[in-house]
């Protein structure tokens, strides 16, 4: 049992180097997946287009979006398929502009996140004023206590406490409560909602597959105005309640990233990311097809290249 | 703004902070006392509008109908939802249990939630299943009521079981929440605030449940209704 014992960990450590060594060994170059249905899609349509008009093979490794700025410094990664901005912001300007490690492309796909409403709650609420109007938010009352409810996103998102902000600049967070839950439970409250035509009112985000699954009225705000914008950083305990915001969010955009040092070896593959140009609707067909349809990233993006190849070449064309 | 190392502004992978943060303490409250709280409203498909239904228009309807009203009877209904068969979704406002089905499909049933005794959201599995489980009473029940210490040691399965027929019994990873989805022998409450009671459903209904979940499978309780969230 003894000799057993010591030589079984031996031999799988031996074995766990060699198939840790293999796609390492393997790849050209490694790409970023980041946890979310468009940059997991997008993460693999790059590499099946690398693949066939490169004939480079990417290893598709799971990493946020920080961490692939890190690999970009360290050398170990090359291609971040979904650098949302202004949210990254920080990130950008260490690593980009002051340490010149990693580069973003010049196209970008618009994005846009705020208030949605339910077919049903968008009869009575239709802009953000209408929700401090506890007659008119009175609907969305779920638990009996006359004060409607309203999802502000999950607790880990840096945009929840943000909207806890939004909320008390506009003055809704007076007249309605706010939850914090996991997304999965709020997108199936929406299907719930949706399902009976009850109304409902939440955070949303775009792109995104609700989108598509149902018909999601966005609430008008006034636009964004920097001037009604004073968020602190989050390091701070008290940051939601020193900050201020009255204003729509700050239109988003992600763009794709790639390390510097990749870009300078491999000049060519670093032009076809530029080219890369999908909309926001396509972006939302990636996650309808990874989220609702239950594709897998590497199978949808497999049927993405094959049926897009033609837009590959484009993108491929010097 | 500044991010932390995966922070997008939506993350769909980050198990969410809350969920059964409260649902130890409450759980003791399963099965307790009936009081139903007339919160709930039925939606009359013939005038088109929703109307109230309590204890005493619940009691009338199955006196009558020996069935609780359509709504609240097991049914396949369309239902767009990005999860994946199988999984189960929770509306304690309405009062109906959601099992998806392929096809943007879900077959409905109407259940009995706890105003009082369910004061969670979120994300928990079937960890484990029963026919006929054995129902324990609670140790404050045990105390204060003569009929529960009788069995204190656990009341068999059986047709006066208040566990009913079937019960699924509701898991945050490994651990077991205490909550479950079962029977009933009040079936008249289907369709009620009742302030005691874990997610109770027609003895019928929860057998076509059990017959149809998975080990593992997904429950999602929503946060509507049920004084689900104190606010945050």
């Amino acid at each position: 049992m003894k000799g057993k014992s010591k030589f079984l960990p031996a031999a799988l450590a031996a074995c766990l180097a060699v198939s840790a060594a293999l796609p390492a060994a393997a790849a050209d170059l490694v790409i970023a997946m980041p946890n979310w249905p468009s940059g997991q899609a997008t993460a693999n349509i790059l590499k099946e287009g690398i693949a066939r008009k490169f004939g480079l093979n990417a290893e598709v490794k799971e990493l946020g979006t920080l961490n692939a700025f890190v690999g970009f410094e360290a050398g170990t990664v090359d291609i971040q398929p979904e650098v949302w901005r202004p949210n990254f912001e920080d990130v950008v300007r260490k690593y980009v502009t002051d340490k010149g490690v990693g580069r973003l492309t010049e196209r970008s796909v618009p994005a846009w996140q705020g208030l949605c409403a339910t077919p049903e709650a968008a009869k009575s609420i239709k802009t953000v004023a209408d929700l401090s109007d506890p007659e008119k938010t009175k609907v969305l009352d779920t638990d009996g206590d006359g004060k409607g409810e309203m999802w502000i996103g999950a607790q880990t998102w840096l945009s929840t406490g943000i909207e806890r902000v939004r909320a008390a600049g506009y003055g809704y967070g007076e007249s309605l409560t706010l939850f914090e839950a996991e997304e999965e439970v709020a997108m199936a409250a929406v299907d719930a909602a949706v399902a009976t035509g009850r109304p409902m009112v939440f955070y949303c985000y775009a792109p995104h597959h609700v989108f598509e699954l149902h018909q999601i009225i966005r609430i008008d705000e006034p636009p964004h105005d920097a001037a009604t914008w004073k968020i602190l950083p989050p390091n701070d305990p008290l940051w939601v309640s020193k900050s201020s915001a009255s204003t729509a969010w700050e239109a988003a955009h992600f763009q794709i990233a790639y390390a510097t040092a990749f870009g300078k070896k491999h000049p060519d593959v670093a032009k076809f990311l530029e080219k890369v140009d999908f909309s926001p609707e396509e972006v939302t067909k990636m996650s309808y097809a990874l989220e609702v349809e239950r594709q897998t990233p590497a199978d949808f993006a497999k049927k993405w290249a094959e049926d897009n190849a033609a837009r590959i070449d484009g993108w491929a064309k010097p | 703004m500044t991010d932390t190392p995966d922070t997008k502004y939506p993350d769909r992978s980050r198990p969410g902070a809350r969920r059964l943060g409260i649902g130890l303490i409450a759980a003791a409250l399963c099965l307790g006392p009936l009081a139903a709280l007339a919160q709930t409203q039925i939606y009359d498909a013939r005038t088109k509008k929703w109307v109230d239904y309590d204890k005493k228009k619940a009691r009338q309807y199955f006196a009558r109908n020996n069935q609780v009203p359509e709504a609240f009877r097991r049914q396949a209904v369309p239902f767009r939802t990005a999860e994946k068969p199988g999984t189960i979704i929770i509306d304690g406002n309405q009062h109906f249990l959601y099992l998806v089905q392929p096809g943007g499909q879900a077959i409905r049933y109407g259940i009995g939630v706890g105003r009082e005794g369910f004061g969670w959201a979120g994300i928990v599995r079937v960890g484990r299943t029963a026919e006929w489980p054995t129902w324990t009473p609670p140790a404050e029940m045990v105390a204060r009521d003569p009929n529960a210490a009788k069995w204190a040691a656990g009341m068999p399965g059986g047709p006066d079981n208040p566990l009913g027929a079937r019960a699924l019994y509701l898991y945050e990873g490994d651990q077991d929440t205490i909550y479950r989805i079962h029977g009933t022998v009040e079936p008249w409450t289907i369709g009620l605030d009742v302030s005691s009671g874990c997610i109770r459903m027609n003895n019928d209904d929860i057998v076509d449940l059990h017959s149809r979940v998975e080990i593992g499978a997904k429950v999602i309780v929503l946060m509507q209704g049920a004084a689900l969230y104190k606010g945050v």
